[in-house]
């Protein structure tokens, strides 16, 4: 269910913003070093680091909570420091990893919280909390009357989202906020986030220490070092494929090449012929197809969906193939299986190529271990320019 | 042993009593909380001020209240005054460390929610703090009135003390009806308001008593 | 002012330092009432707390017993018990038992409870007897929590045992009630003077004893439940 986002998104620009706390050097835990970037409307951008490296602290001065040292940051280009900061902070999202929902309010008076410092009309207000309980996935029915206790953890989440986006915020902050529950409900919540944001294309700022989940979620990736310091700044590709320093390769782990993997998909990759012969088709004829020769010929049915591989070899020249000794070992892609995913669906089954198939099923081509290994080794893909929104059909990572 | 016809005969006297014991604890419990309230709202900012204030709570309550009303007799003299001074002081205490208990225990995370939601400082108390603080503060009123309640019979020295008046009435007269009806009604009365007030304790929070209903 | 003048006077008045309505035979009689009373309560109370507590059982008595304690007035149980015992101290010294009673019970009651189950459980496993249990497990876990009650309770007794003289009782109250009666504000002010000094004393030494015998751990009273009740 989508809803139409009447507030266009914001951009949010970091201009050599610096904090630093009485008493200790700009070395210290919650820092924040000259940090300077620039997030386009309509994008996720995760902060990541390790723990002190000013992520948080760098987030909570977009809304104020924490005051800068030095520096400004814009928000759709106006200082957010001239604006009054009761009405800046209404005008933001913020979602934080304990929640903080009220206690002693319903689920649906905590949603709509927001409204009702803008001073919203009781209707609205429900209509607007209803709304976005179901659009978190909650049913308003069952949901709008409890308190937080009864919720759990997961459910609260939601609901804490659900509340930042009551007034339709142009920016939203994000504070580990699926961090405080177990692994499976996370990858629920990150799945959904993602379908949201597709729908809803907010500007989010989103600070995690796990340099998964901010490979998963960010159209930009901003890694930050103990002290304050932007370590790097760019696409999930290019912090995984160039690591801008040691600190970075590290961060990311020795396995990014197989988190590259991740990033990209069969589709993206030229397709591989199949070699294939249909049932009940003469030997012959499909030999004399074949561009290359080959060991193994894929047997398909009427409406080419795939049987089996049979052996080139031991086959009679002409005649048809009997079905029975086509082996079905190879796993089947669609055009948007993750690389890592197929590589390992490869690795499972012990066979090197797999079976691209359509909507249909119908066999599309082949995909094999070396293809892969290939996209592994290859230069990021470059970003597209700020100014140009992601088409609407393109799956959300 | 009980005279029910001298209690009848004196029902003028305790009803009147009755409704001096009411007043005198009803407006000590009262001013106590306007009084508590605004201190500490005071000084909550500025924390090295608690510790010190509720230490001067602490010694007018630690002080004795025979020598509290003596203490004040010499300059506001025998009034209703005097009392409520009195007994108003006597809350302090209670009222105070209540009520500061009450907003420290709310969370550190609704409290950063809520200002990152934009609510202002004043409307932040009002509508988040002082709900999350409210069983802990009607527990404080809950104490506080009890206590006033058999304090008041002291302010007999100086002429008012309530229900107790009837006890020294059925004392002096010889009456130990009268005196078993002072006493029954005072400590009647204290169970009512400690009972009472814990009712409204409990039903003043729903959310607290809400729970998961499994997953 | 006059009244500070006055009280000075009082106060510097060798007349008022002799005899048997002299500071120090008043002082004497309202500590020492004041003694009997809290180690009378604390016969009492302490086993019946400590059985509570053990047993887990009763708690209802001791529910009962804190609330009456706030809710019953001390100045009402003198006024019941005259007729009983008499004037003076013979009425007071019952009335400030039963005021010294709630605090040490309930305290008690609570510091076992809040002895750590596991700890008691291994205690029993080991083979110890109830009894030895309780010496040898719960009492010195909940020894600074029993010692806060019966510093409340103290205090407690100490500050009404001013009212005592409302009953023709003796003590340090004695310069209040007769000051009142007679209307002489220099003695009514030293007697509240006294008196307050008294109980802050109190309240101080035996507070920093506690903490001695806790060997500087902090007491388990916290929270307005744990205050003893103005006098």
């Amino acid at each position: 269910m989508s809803v139409p986002g009447t507030t266009p998104a914001a951009s949010v620009t970091f201009d050599h913003v610096t904090k630093r706390y009485a008493g200790t050097g700009s070395g210290d835990r919650g820092a924040v070093e000259d940090l300077t970037l620039e997030v386009p409307a309509g994008r996720i951008c995760v902060l990541v680091g390790p723990s002190g490296c000013g992520k948080t602290t760098s987030l909570k001065m977009v809304n104020r909570l924490i005051e800068p040292t030095s520096g400004r940051i814009l928000i759709d280009g106006r200082d957010a420091a001239e604006r009054d900061v009761t009405e800046l902070r209404r005008s933001i999202g913020y979602v934080i990893q304990q929640v903080g929902l009220f206690p002693h309010q319903t689920i649906g008076e905590n949603v709509g919280t927001v409204p009702r410092l803008l001073g919203w009309p009781e209707p609205r207000r429900r209509a607007r909390s209803e709304e976005l309980l179901a659009l978190v996935g909650l049913d308003p029915a069952t949901y709008r009357d409890r308190y937080p206790a009864q919720l759990s953890g997961g459910e609260r989440q939601r609901v804490g989202v659900a509340r930042a986006l009551a007034a339709d915020p142009p920016l939203m902050l994000m504070d580990e906020p699926f961090g405080a529950v177990d692994p499976i409900v996370r990858e629920r919540l990150q799945n959904e986030f993602l379908r949201l944001q597709a729908d809803l294309a907010k500007t989010i700022l989103f600070v995690t220490h796990d340099i998964d989940e901010a490979i998963k979620l960010g159209d930009l990736v901003a890694v930050m070092e103990t002290g304050g310091r932007l370590a790097q700044f760019g696409t999930p590709e290019e912090i995984l494929a160039s690591p801008a320093s040691d600190f970075v390769a590290r961060f990311v782990g020795a396995d990014r090449g197989l988190k590259r993997l991740a990033l990209s998909r069969v589709g993206d990759l030229p397709h591989r012929p199949a070699p294939t012969v249909r049932r009940g088709e003469d030997v012959a004829a499909a030999v004399a197809r074949l561009d290359v020769p080959a060991d193994y010929l894929l047997l398909v049915d009427d409406a080419d969906r795939p049987i089996g591989w049979v052996p080139r070899r031991g086959l009679p020249a002409t005649g048809e193939i009997d079905e029975g000794i086509a082996d079905a070992t190879s796993p089947l892609f669609d055009r948007r299986t993750t690389l890592k995913d197929a590589l390992a669906m490869l690795i499972d089954a012990g066979v090197q190529a797999g079976i691209i198939v359509n909507e249909r099923g119908a066999v599309a081509g082949l995909c094999a271990v070396e293809d892969i290994t290939a996209a592994a080794g290859r230069p990021p893909v470059e970003a597209p320019p700020p100014d140009e929104t992601p088409p609407p059909d393109e799956a959300p990572r | 042993m009980i005279r029910w016809d001298v209690i009848e005969g004196n029902l003028p006297l305790i009803a009147a009593k009755l409704g001096e014991h009411l007043a005198l604890t009803g407006v000590a419990v009262g001013v106590g909380l306007v009084l508590s309230f605004g201190i500490v709202l005071l000084v909550r900012g500025r924390r090295r001020w608690v510790g010190p204030t509720l230490a001067v709570f602490g010694i007018i309550y630690t002080i004795p209240s025979l020598a509290l009303l003596a203490f004040l007799v010499p300059f506001t003299r025998l009034t209703f005054l005097t009392a409520e001074i009195a007994l108003v002081g006597y809350t302090l205490l209670i009222l105070a460390r209540n009520l500061l208990a009450g907003l420290d225990a709310v969370p550190a995370d609704v409290l950063e929610a809520a200002d990152a939601m934009g609510y202002s400082r004043v409307r932040r108390l009002w509508q988040v703090e002082l709900p999350l603080a409210l069983p802990l503060i009607v527990a404080g009123i809950r104490i506080a009135t009890v206590t006033t309640i058999g304090l008041v019979m002291v302010t007999a020295l100086i002429g008012y003390g309530g229900l107790g008046q009837v006890m020294l009435r059925g004392y002096n007269f010889r009456s130990d009806s009268l005196v078993v009806a002072g006493f029954v009604l005072t400590v009647a009365l204290a169970l009512v308001a400690d009972l009472g007030l814990g009712w409204l304790g409990r039903t003043i929070a729903p959310w607290s008593r809400a729970r998961r209903a499994g997953a | 002012m006059e009244l500070l003048g006055d009280v000075a006077r009082w106060f510097t008045d060798p007349a008022n330092w002799a005899g048997s309505n002299g500071v120090p035979i008043r002082l004497v009689e309202h500590i020492a009432v004041s003694g009997l009373a809290i180690a009378l309560g604390g016969l009492i109370a302490l086993p019946a707390g400590l059985a509570i507590g053990h047993t887990g059982r009763g708690e209802l008595v001791s529910t009962a017993v804190a609330g009456l304690g706030r809710a019953v007035p001390s100045y009402a149980l003198l006024i019941l018990f005259v007729p009983i015992f008499g004037l003076g101290f013979a009425s007071a010294l019952p009335a400030l038992v039963l005021l010294a009673i709630p605090p040490i019970l309930v305290n008690a009651v609570a510091s076992l409870r809040d002895v750590d189950a596991e700890v008691v459980e291994s205690g029993r496993g080991m083979g110890m007897t109830e009894w030895q249990v309780l010496r040898g497990v719960e009492i010195p876990a909940a020894l600074p929590s029993i010692v806060a009650g019966v510093r409340t309770s103290a205090v407690q007794v100490v500050a009404t045992a001013t009212l005592a003289a409302l009953v023709a009782g003796g003590g340090l109250g004695r310069y209040i009630v007769d000051g009142f009666a007679l209307q002489r504000y220099d003695r009514l002010v030293a007697g509240a003077l006294l008196v307050a000094l008294l109980a802050l004393l109190t309240e101080r030494g035996l507070t920093a004893l506690e903490r001695r015998l806790a060997r500087g751990g902090p007491t388990a009273a916290a929270g307005v439940e744990a205050l003893g009740q103005p006098a």
